[in-house]
């Protein structure tokens, strides 16, 4: 037997030996395959992936400055209240009809 | 190469976003491509892990397939990838899976009705007693029907190195078959 003729009949032979995968495997396949599919990120659930943490930090940065600005408002107020405290703390003491302050 | 105009549009369309376009290549290509992992792995539960693997990785780089390009090769390349790193894996950890190594043993019952006749398990089993790489080529040519070009563009080899694996493949088999086809 010639070497093609070799061939040729060990292709044949060797066609029967193609796997032909059960309805049930095909199925198994394409229904795996469409689930992890449908289960990957679209773009924009990407985007959202990293945008997010991004909005969440600059968020707590805008708490902290909010957050910041009230309390160095608070205690400059507090500043001025000193003030008005002292100055409340004036005593008007009257003698004979005539009022004295006493303090700031 | 087959000019499938829906297999195109198919294609289009998962790049454009479609994902429910994608299951017109996973059922045209599915046999195919667990036949293949099959060829390779010999077992079909892998085959079929490798199967699904295939696709879902095509699917994750269909941003980089070129869309006037047939669908079948790439599929083909990258489930022959897939297998080879089973197989190569196997081998490493081979002694500690099996004493024997008789690849023919990992076969299970859903692998049996590939060898339908006595010729057939013949061959089968020639093709099996053969070094790993020439059993892998000498499948993909004779069993899958793959020419040279194609068989070294899906295992990343050189056609020489195809045709030279092929051709100690083939004067294997003629001796260990030489009663069969004298």
């Amino acid at each position: 037997m010639s070497e093609d003729q070799f061939l040729d009949r060990l292709r044949e032979d060797a066609r029967q030996l193609q796997f032909e995968p059960d309805a049930f495997m095909t199925t198994r396949i394409a229904a795996r395959v469409r689930a992890r599919i449908e289960a990957a990120p679209t773009v924009s659930l990407f985007l959202a992936r990293w945008l997010r943490p991004i909005a969440a930090s600059l968020s707590a940065l805008a708490l902290v400055a909010c957050v910041g600005v009230a309390w160095v408002e608070q205690h400059s107020t507090n500043g001025a209240s000193l003030d008005s405290l002292s100055a409340s703390n004036a005593m008007e003491i009257s003698v004979d009809g005539d009022t004295y302050s006493v303090g700031y | 190469m087959d000019d499938d105009p829906l297999e195109r549009r198919a294609i289009d369309q998962v790049k454009a976003g479609d994902a429910g376009a994608y299951h017109y290549l996973v059922s045209k290509y599915t046999k195919r491509v667990a036949s293949i992992a099959w060829n390779i792995v010999r077992n079909a539960a892998d085959a079929e892990d490798l199967a699904q693997e295939a696709f879902v990785k095509a699917y994750e780089s269909m941003g980089r397939f070129r869309a006037n390009e047939p669908f079948g090769p790439w599929i083909y390349r990258i489930v022959t990838n897939l297998s080879l790193d089973v197989v190569k894996h196997r081998t490493r950890f081979r002694h500690e899976e099996l004493d024997a190594a008789a690849p023919a043993a990992r076969r299970d019952s859903a692998d049996l009705h590939a060898t339908s006749n006595e010729i057939a398990q013949r061959v089968d089993a020639a093709l099996e007693s053969l070094p790993e790489m020439q059993r892998v080529v000498a499948r993909l040519s004779l069993v899958e029907n793959f020419d040279h070009a194609e068989i070294a563009k899906m295992m990343k080899l050189s056609e020489g190195t195809v045709r030279s694996h092929l051709s100690l493949a083939r004067a294997k088999l003629r001796q260990q078959l030489a009663d069969l086809y004298e």
